[in-house]
């Protein structure tokens, strides 16, 4: 019994983390229609950054990584201004190749400084002797980790139902055009919605980079390895890429625990989650909560 | 009568200068390897040893008034780019090549058979010198590597057939020794591969050691880059199953070769990677040694910082050049022209009596016609206080495999 719980709170903190990664893909496509294919180096910079203030600037941990996600959420910012606010009305494959350029032009930056090529890690700050839940050992940065998603899930839900800014962020989602005629501005509700990104990207690269260590490669990987739970959440969902993220890291640490090893198999749980994926996209082709849009000719 | 001594002074001066002009050569020696991209945290050092240590060459004059002219590219491990850059090495005629991963070894294996260049790789992939008369491996291989970490389980296990897993990387590259292992167990070396387990990109692999642990693992051997055992050894270290002493009845022995290990282990997983047990066939500056004078005083002759100075992947390229140009000062001084044929022909006759030296390896460097692996001998290594201290001698595996 301890086995299965040990593995549930694993897939349920696995899937937490995904969610947190996840969440900046899904708040840019909610606003913009538009896949940041460069999120894993956002993931990352945002790592970076806060290894940085801790480290090279001397600021405690905590602090770091707050003020990491203000940076990167103006970095975010000043991107989407500076390159992409000049793609609105043009074809949503063009924004798409520049945020390509985009993951380009971060690796080459980030391949400049010491952190391209090395690997780090952050200071101890959380106690070593990790919980004990049921049973199962968490270790502190998973359970800081489970918990700043579920804050960042309630913030983000509470501004997008509540607020003027995120009410107008899902009324752009919906219709650009008839936002526009009402008065909102679009261009100030996509930089709002990169920004956001950026925060809960650098939130993501902070926990990742205290479980892995702080790997480019590793860190960056995240961008992609997220990108089913997107898919399998409904592109456009917050609600949908928590419940995704937590499938999929369920599915992941079960499959690891009983599949793999057994009966021959090996390789389940990097597999497993991708054929659920294909055959639930058969049944629900946008994701499990994607707004279906129906279009009348 | 002085204007005409003045003119022969001047005359006999630039006939002096230049007979030593054209005396003087400059041979080039290249490496395409990846500075920036994947595996980069190994590649940028690497690149730095092999450009000191040409640096130093040069400044020593180990080659007398001849010059050494080395050529750096960056392929960001992209095996295309890495090919487009030893054409362009070969046009700038170079008489030995350095190159870096296991994917462009294995891809660009029929080109240095055709140029009939010698070519020593950072990979020291078993299987780069099957059907190749011209790759050169600067240590044991994997397979021998992982085939010594098997032994040393083997030899120091307390009671019974140890049960032993394989933590490998899902490439080529991870799983070229694990039919080697298989064939040492089969040849008679007592011990039980429970399961090969190839590794994602994990967050938590507490499934997978839990899953081994109830199998009755003691040790898992990882063959594999530092990053995905940092995260296996942090999660060991939450269970609490990494053996506080070798083969600790009722924990996990952790082991790895040349890649999982080094610095960058210890800076990716601090206290984890305590008592993690490492192979390599080098020297490491941790501990003292003409090796460690010889890379610490290089590295800060040409303005090292002290991780770069004490990574074993400086270390790494450091000794490939040095094999590389000891060639070309052997050839030079047998009266030999350096070129392709005679520069492969000095690395075949490093044997014997003839074995080098580099003082930055555990062992000699010998290659022969039949023998393209370098130092045989492997050192143990284990994580004691925050850094990698030897365990023993070095030893040359008895089950080591040559292909």
């Amino acid at each position: 019994m301890t086995y299965f719980i040990q593995l549930l709170i694993s897939g349920l903190v696995v899937g937490s983390i995904y969610a947190l990664s996840a969440l900046g893909f899904v708040l840019i496509y909610k606003s913009s229609r538009v896949l940041n294919i460069a999120h894993g180096q956002i993931i990352a910079s945002g790592a970076f950054i806060a290894y940085a203030l801790t480290v090279y600037a001397g600021v405690p941990l905590v602090i770091s990584f707050f003020l990491s996600m203000a940076i990167t959420f103006f970095l975010s910012m000043a991107v989407e201004r500076v390159f992409l606010r000049r793609l609105i009305g043009e074809p949503i494959i063009s924004v798409i190749m520049v945020t390509i350029g985009l993951m380009s032009i971060i690796d080459g930056v980030i391949y400049l400084t010491p952190f391209g090529s090395t690997n780090m890690s952050f200071p101890k700050f959380f106690p070593p002797e990790p919980l004990n839940l049921l049973g199962a050992t968490v270790s502190w940065t998973q359970v800081v980790g489970v918990i700043l998603t579920a804050i960042i899930i309630a913030a983000l839900s509470w501004f997008f139902k509540n607020s003027t800014l995120g009410i107008s962020m899902r009324a752009v989602s919906d219709d650009q055009l008839a936002s526009m005629s009402i008065g909102i501005s679009v261009p100030k509700v996509f930089g709002l919605a990169w920004a956001l990104a950026g925060l809960t990207a650098a939130a993501a690269g902070g926990i990742i980079g205290n479980i892995t260590g702080l790997n480019f490669d590793t860190l960056h990987a995240f961008g992609i390895i997220v990108f089913p739970v997107v898919i399998l959440g409904g592109l456009d969902s917050i609600g949908g890429a928590v419940v995704a993220g937590i499938i999929m890291g369920l599915i992941q640490q079960f499959a690891a625990g009983y599949l793999d090893g057994n009966w021959g198999l090996q390789g389940t749980a990097e597999v497993l989650p991708y054929i659920i994926l294909l055959i639930l996209l058969l049944f629900k082709p946008h994701g499990l909560f994607g707004t279906h849009e129906i279009e009348r000719v | 009568m002085r204007k005409m001594l003045m003119v022969t002074t001047i005359g006999l001066m630039a006939a002096c200068f230049a007979v030593t002009t054209a005396q003087a050569e400059t041979y080039k020696l290249a490496i395409s390897l990846a500075i920036t991209g994947p595996t980069s945290d190994a590649g940028a050092p690497y690149a730095k040893g092999v450009e000191d240590y040409v640096k130093y060459a040069n400044d020593e004059k180990i080659l007398g008034d001849d010059e050494i002219e080395v050529l750096i590219r960056d392929d960001q491990y992209k095996t295309d780019v890495t090919k487009r850059n030893f054409e362009e090495f070969l046009d700038e005629g170079i008489p030995i090549y350095l190159n870096y991963s296991t994917g462009s070894t294995l891809a660009l294996k029929k080109d240095f058979e055709e140029e009939k260049i010698a070519t020593i790789p950072a990979s020291f992939h078993a299987g780069n010198l099957v059907d190749s008369n011209y790759i050169f491996l600067p240590i044991q291989s994997y397979s021998n590597q992982v085939i010594a970490l098997s032994e040393y389980v083997v030899n120091n296990n307390k009671g019974g057939v140890p049960k032993v897993a394989m933590f490998i990387h899902p490439s080529a590259f991870g799983r070229g020794p694990v039919e080697d292992t298989k064939g040492a167990v089969e040849a008679g070396l007592k011990m039980d591969i429970i399961e090969v387990v190839e590794h994602g990109k994990d967050l938590d692999t507490t499934a997978t050691l839990q899953r081994l642990m109830s199998k009755g693992v003691q040790y898992i051997i990882c063959h594999t880059v530092q990053s995905p055992v940092a995260v296996l050894l942090k999660d060991a270290e939450r269970l609490g199953i990494i053996a506080s002493s070798f083969g600790e009845e009722g924990k996990i022995t952790f082991l790895g070769a040349h890649y999982t290990g080094g610095n960058d282990l210890i800076d990716l997983a601090p206290t984890a990677s305590a008592n993690f047990y490492w192979t390599t066939g080098y020297t490491l500056t941790s501990e003292p040694g003409p090796g460690t004078d010889l890379q610490l005083m290089i590295a800060k002759k040409y303005g090292r910082d002290d991780k770069t100075a004490n990574s074993h992947n400086y270390t790494n390229g450091m000794m490939v050049t040095q094999v590389a140009i000891e060639t070309m000062r052997r050839a030079k001084a047998h009266g030999k022209e350096i070129n392709k044929a005679t520069l492969y022909d000095e690395l075949n006759a490093m044997n014997g009596d003839n074995a080098y030296d580099p003082l930055t390896t555990t062992g000699p460097v010998t290659f022969s016609k039949d023998d393209h692996e370098g130092v045989d001998k492997l050192q143990i290594y284990r994580v004691t206080d925050g850094v990698f201290k030897s365990v023993g001698e070095p030893f040359i595996p008895k089950y080591a495999v040559k292909k």
